[in-house]
C-alpha cells in the first residue's frame, strides 16, 4: 500500500513538473547538442566570440520577455511591444544627438510607456473589450508615428553620433543588466502583491475580484512593469548598433511570445506563470540561432528546424491533461 | 418486472495519482431499479458512474453492459449506447440556442445536403421540451437567458431519450428548486417503473434518497460498505444506519445547534439600508454581532442577490450597505471592513482551482501579510498551515492543488480564506452545498463557534433544515421580497415554512 502511494506520489510530482522538464529539457538538450556536435565541424560554441554573439542575440528578447511575464500572467498579450521598441530606439537616437546624452530619450520613453500601460490596462477592463485590442491599436499608432518620423527625416536609418554607446556592446554589461532585471522582476513577481495578484487575475478574475483585488489597478501595474522592461530592451537594441531604423522592433512582440511559449508559459496565464519561462525560452531560441549554423545547418533552414522544435515543446507543455477528481 | 442485469462492474479500481478513489468495487445495476449511491465526498460514488458513462477510464477492472464487454471511450459513445449521466456542475454549451444544446452531436439528423435545417431543429426541440413538461423553455432561444436551474433541466432533456437504458443523476437536485425536482422525480419513476429501465441516483440529500430509491448502496473511502434494499430503506432507523455506514463511526446526535438562545450583541455589524437592485426594492436588514440571520427560499427568489449586495459586488440602484457607519461599495471595501463572502459557485467564484491550497487561503490576507511591499513565503505558509490544521483539510501539504481536493475539502478552503483574514462578518451562500454529512457537521459546529466569538453571519441556503437548525432569525423570500420572518424556536417546522416560499 505504502509502495503504491509512494510511486504514485512520484509520478504525480513528475506530472506536475513535466512542463518544467520540457522547457528546461529543451534548453539543456540545446546546450548538450551544441557543445558536442560543433567540434566535428571544427567549430566551438563556447568560444568568446560565439558567446558574445549569443549574448547580443538573446539580450533584447530576454529583456522584453522577462518583463512581459507580468502581462502574460494576466492571460493577456501586449502586441505593441515591437512598435514601442521602434519608437523608443528612434527617440533615444534623436534626442541623444540633440542633447548629447541618452537620459532625455530614456525619460521620455518611460513617460510614454507608462501612458501606454495605463491605457492598455484600463481600456480592456472599462470598455469591456478583449485586452489584446488596445495593444493592437497602439501597435498601429506607433508604427504610424515611426514611418512619419522617418519620412520627415528623409532617411530610413539614423545613427547615434554624439553619445558614446560602446558600453551597450559589452557582453558582460548585457549579462549584468539581464541578471539585475531578472532579480528585480523575479522579486516583484514572487514576493510582492504585484505578481501574486497578476497570477490570481489570470487564473480566475471573479475569484480575484471577490478577494478584494482591484483588477484594473493591477492590470495597469503589470502593463507598466512590462513597458519599463521594453524601454530597457529598446536601449540595448539601439545601443548595440548605435542606430535606429524604420524597421527597428518589427516582429519583436512575436519573439516575446515564442520565447515565453518555449519557456513553458501558458498563454492563458494564471498560477503557472514564472519568470524563468522568459529566460529559458529566450536562451533556447537564441542558442538555436547561433548553434544551428555551427552544425552545418544552412541559414535558410533554421526557421523550419525552429518550427519543429517549437511544435515539440508546445505539444508537451500545452497538452497536459489534468487528472481531476470528479467531485 | 424482470430483474435483468443491465450493467455489471467487477473489480473496478481507480487511482488519481496518490489518491485512490475506488478499490476493487463490484456493483450490479438491474432493470427497473432506482439505485441510490450515497457516501461522503471522495467516497467514490460519482467515480463509479463517471467510468461507466465514459467520462474517464478505470485504472483496472472490467464492466459488462447488456451482457457484452463495456469499455466506453467517451460520454458520447456511452450515451449512444444508452448510458447517460447528468453532472453536478453546469454542462451546457454557452452562447448557442437551446435546440443546439439538446441536439449537440446529433445535428446530422436535421441536415439535408450538408445544411442544417434550424427550423426543424427548433420544432423538434420544442416538442421534446413539451414532453418533459418544460414548455416554458423554447428551442430557438439562446441558452444564456435561462437560469442555472433551467439549463440543468435542458441538460436532462439532452441526456434522456427513448434510447436511454441507464440514467445517472449525479447531485443534480442541489441545483434544482422544488418544481424542478418534481419534474426530475417524475421522470426517474417513469423510467424505472413504467419503462423498466434503470436509474442511478447520486445525492447527499438523505430524505430524497430514501423517498425515491428502491436499492441503496453505501460507499466509504472507495469501498462498498453496505446495501439496503426494499423494506430496509423505509425502516425508522434507516437514516441512522446509513450515516453510520457512511462515516464509519457514530456521528453522535449533535448535528445542528442545540441551544435556542437568540440573544446577540447590540452592535450592528452590517446594515442594508433600503437597497434596490434589479427587482429587489427598498430592502432593509440589520445584522448584529453574534447573530445568525438565515435566508431561505426557492433558487430564484432573490436571496442569493442579497448576499452579493451585502458584499458590495452589485452596483445598487438605490440605498446603502453600511458597516460601522461606512458605506460598502466594492468587495475590496467589504474585505477591508472585515466582511467575508463564500460564494455559492465554489469552483468558479470562490476558488482558484489551478492554484495551491496555500495560494487560495492567503489570497485575501496578502495585504495583511505584507511587510513593506515584501510578502515572505514563510508567513504565507504559517497562515495557511494554521488554517489547514484547524479545519483538518485532508491534504499532503499546503502546496497541493485545490482541484485535487474533494468537494468538502474545497469548501473548507473557501471558509479558511476568511478565518485566516479574521473577518468579523461572514456572508455564506449555500455553505454546505455538495458537502457530505461528516463535513457538514464540522461546518455547523464551526458556524456555532463563530457565533459565540461574536461574529455576525448571514447564511443563505436552499436547505431549509440547516436554516431551521442554525439561524437565530430566519427570513423567507419569494419574488424578491421577504414574505415571512421566523424566530429560532424548537417548534419551528419546515412544513410551516414552505408555504411562504411557493
Amino acid at each position: 500500500m505504502s509502495g503504491i502511494s509512494k510511486s504514485g506520489e512520484k509520478s504525480l510530482w513528475l506530472k506536475g513538473h513535466l512542463k518544467d522538464f520540457a522547457a528546461y529539457g529543451g534548453l539543456i538538450l540545446c546546450i548538450i547538442i551544441f557543445s558536442v556536435v560543433p567540434p566535428f565541424f571544427g567549430q566551438n560554441i563556447w568560444s568568446a566570440a560565439k558567446l558574445s554573439t549569443l549574448m547580443s542575440d538573446v539580450i533584447v528578447t530576454a529583456l522584453m520577455s522577462v518583463g512581459a511575464v507580468f502581462v502574460y500572467a494576466l492571460g493577456n498579450m501586449d502586441i505593441s511591444i515591437g512598435g514601442q521598441v521602434g519608437v523608443y530606439a528612434t527617440l533615444m537616437v534623436l534626442l541623444g544627438n540633440n542633447t548629447g546624452s541618452l537620459a532625455a530619450g530614456i525619460v521620455l520613453s518611460l513617460v510614454i510607456t507608462v501612458m501606454i500601460g495605463i491605457i492598455n490596462g484600463v481600456a480592456g477592463e472599462k470598455l469591456n473589450i478583449h485586452p489584446i485590442v488596445p495593444s493592437l491599436v497602439f501597435m498601429m499608432i506607433l508604427n504610424g508615428i515611426r514611418s512619419i518620423v522617418y519620412n520627415k527625416m528623409g532617411t530610413r536609418n539614423m545613427s547615434l553620433v554624439s553619445v558614446d554607446y560602446s558600453l551597450f556592446k559589452q557582453s558582460w554589461f548585457m549579462l549584468l543588466v539581464l541578471v539585475l532585471e531578472v532579480l528585480v522582476v523575479g522579486f516583484l513577481f514572487n514576493f510582492t502583491r504585484f505578481g501574486k495578484n497578476a497570477k490570481a487575475i489570470g487564473a480566475n478574475k471573479t475569484v480575484a475580484e471577490q478577494c478584494g483585488i482591484n483588477v484594473v489597478k493591477y492590470k495597469v501595474i503589470c502593463y507598466v512593469i512590462t513597458g519599463i522592461c521594453v524601454v530597457l530592451a529598446a536601449l540595448f537594441q539601439m545601443g548595440y548598433t548605435g542606430s535606429a531604423s524604420d524597421s527597428t522592433g518589427t516582429g519583436f512582440e512575436m519573439n516575446v511570445m515564442v520565447a515565453l511559449i518555449l519557456g513553458g508559459m501558458r498563454l492563458s496565464g494564471g498560477m503557472g506563470a514564472k519568470v524563468s519561462c522568459a529566460v529559458v525560452g529566450a536562451f533556447t531560441y537564441s542558442l538555436l540561432d547561433v548553434g544551428l549554423p555551427l552544425i552545418g545547418v544552412p541559414n535558410n533552414m533554421t526557421f523550419l528546424i525552429k518550427a519543429i522544435i517549437f511544435i515539440a515543446v508546445v505539444l508537451i507543455t500545452c497538452r497536459q491533461k489534468k487528472a481531476v477528481l470528479p467531485r | 418486472m424482470s430483474q435483468e442485469v443491465l450493467l455489471k462492474v467487477r473489480h473496478m479500481h481507480k487511482a488519481f495519482g496518490p489518491t485512490i478513489a475506488l478499490k476493487d468495487v463490484d456493483i450490479t445495476i438491474s432493470r427497473g431499479e432506482i439505485r441510490g449511491l450515497v457516501g461522503e465526498n471522495g467516497s467514490g460514488k460519482s467515480t463509479i458512474m463517471s467510468i461507466a458513462s465514459g467520462m474517464q477510464p478505470a485504472t483496472s477492472g472490467e464492466m459488462s453492459y447488456k451482457g457484452a464487454e463495456w469499455k466506453p471511450a467517451s460520454m458520447v459513445e456511452a450515451q449512444a449506447a444508452g448510458i447517460s449521466m447528468i453532472l453536478q456542475e453546469a454542462n451546457t454549451i454557452p452562447h448557442v440556442t437551446v435546440a443546439q444544446n439538446i441536439f449537440a452531436g446529433r445535428e446530422k439528423e436535421f441536415a439535408s445536403f450538408g445544411v442544417i435545417n434550424m427550423r426543424r431543429m427548433y420544432k423538434a426541440a420544442d416538442e421534446v421540451l413539451a414532453k418533459f413538461g418544460l414548455s416554458h423553455i423554447k428551442g430557438n432561444h439562446m441558452i444564456d437567458q435561462y437560469t442555472f436551474e433551467d439549463r440543468k433541466l435542458i441538460e436532462l432533456v439532452r441526456c434522456v431519450d427513448d434510447n436511454t437504458e441507464i440514467l445517472v443523476v449525479d447531485e443534480t437536485t442541489t441545483a434544482l428548486s422544488l418544481e424542478g425536482r418534481q419534474i426530475l422525480y417524475k421522470l426517474i419513476h417513469k423510467m424505472a417503473e413504467e419503462q423498466n429501465k434503470a436509474v442511478v441516483f447520486v445525492s447527499h440529500d438523505m430524505d430524497e434518497i430514501l423517498a425515491h430509491c428502491s436499492v441503496l448502496t453505501v460507499l466509504r473511502d472507495g469501498d462498498i460498505v453496505g446495501e439496503l434494499t426494499g423494506a430496509e430503506i423505509h425502516e425508522a432507523d434507516a437514516v441512522k444506519r446509513i450515516r453510520y455506514l457512511m462515516v464509519g463511526r457514530e456521528i453522535g446526535e449533535k448535528y445542528y445547534r442545540e441551544d435556542y438562545d437568540t440573544s446577540h450583541g447590540d452592535e450592528v455589524a452590517l446594515e442594508l439600508d433600503h437597497v434596490s437592485f434589479g427587482p429587489i426594492r427598498e430592502f432593509s436588514l440589520r445584522l448584529h454581532k453574534g447573530e445568525i440571520i438565515g435566508f431561505g427560499g426557492l433558487s430564484g427568489c432573490g436571496m442569493h442577490e442579497i448576499g452579493r449586495i451585502a458584499y458590495g459586488i452589485e452596483k445598487l440602484s438605490g440605498g446603502r450597505v453600511l458597516r460601522k457607519g461606512k458605506e460598502i461599495k466594492s468587495p475590496l471595501q467589504a474585505i477591508e471592513s472585515g466582511i467575508g463572502y463564500i460564494s455559492k459557485n465554489r469552483d468558479s467564484e470562490a476558488l482558484i482551482l489551478e492554484g495551491s491550497i496555500q495560494d487560495n487561503i492567503v489570497l485575501p490576507s496578502l495585504t495583511a501579510l505584507e511587510k513593506g511591499i515584501v510578502i515572505r513565503p514563510s508567513d504565507e505558509k504559517e497562515t495557511s498551515d494554521r488554517e489547514i490544521d484547524s479545519f483538518r483539510i485532508k491534504c499532503h501539504s499546503g502546496k497541493q492543488y485545490v482541484n485535487t481536493l474533494s468537494g468538502g475539502n474545497k469548501q473548507k478552503v473557501s471558509f479558511a480564506k476568511w478565518t485566516a483574514k479574521g473577518s468579523e462578518v461572514i456572508i455564506m451562500d449555500c455553505p454546505t452545498r455538495g458537502v457530505d454529512i461528516g463535513v457538514k457537521q464540522a461546518m455547523y459546529s464551526l458556524i456555532e463557534e463563530m457565533k459565540k466569538e461574536g461574529k455576525a453571519i448571514l447564511m443563505i441556503s436552499e436547505e431549509l433544515s440547516e436554516l431551521v437548525g442554525m439561524a437565530d432569525k430566519l427570513l423567507i423570500m419569494k419574488d424578491f421580497k421577504v414574505t415571512k420572518e421566523f424566530m429560532r424556536s424548537p417548534d419551528l417546522k419546515q412544513t410551516d415554512i414552505i408555504e411562504y416560499m411557493i
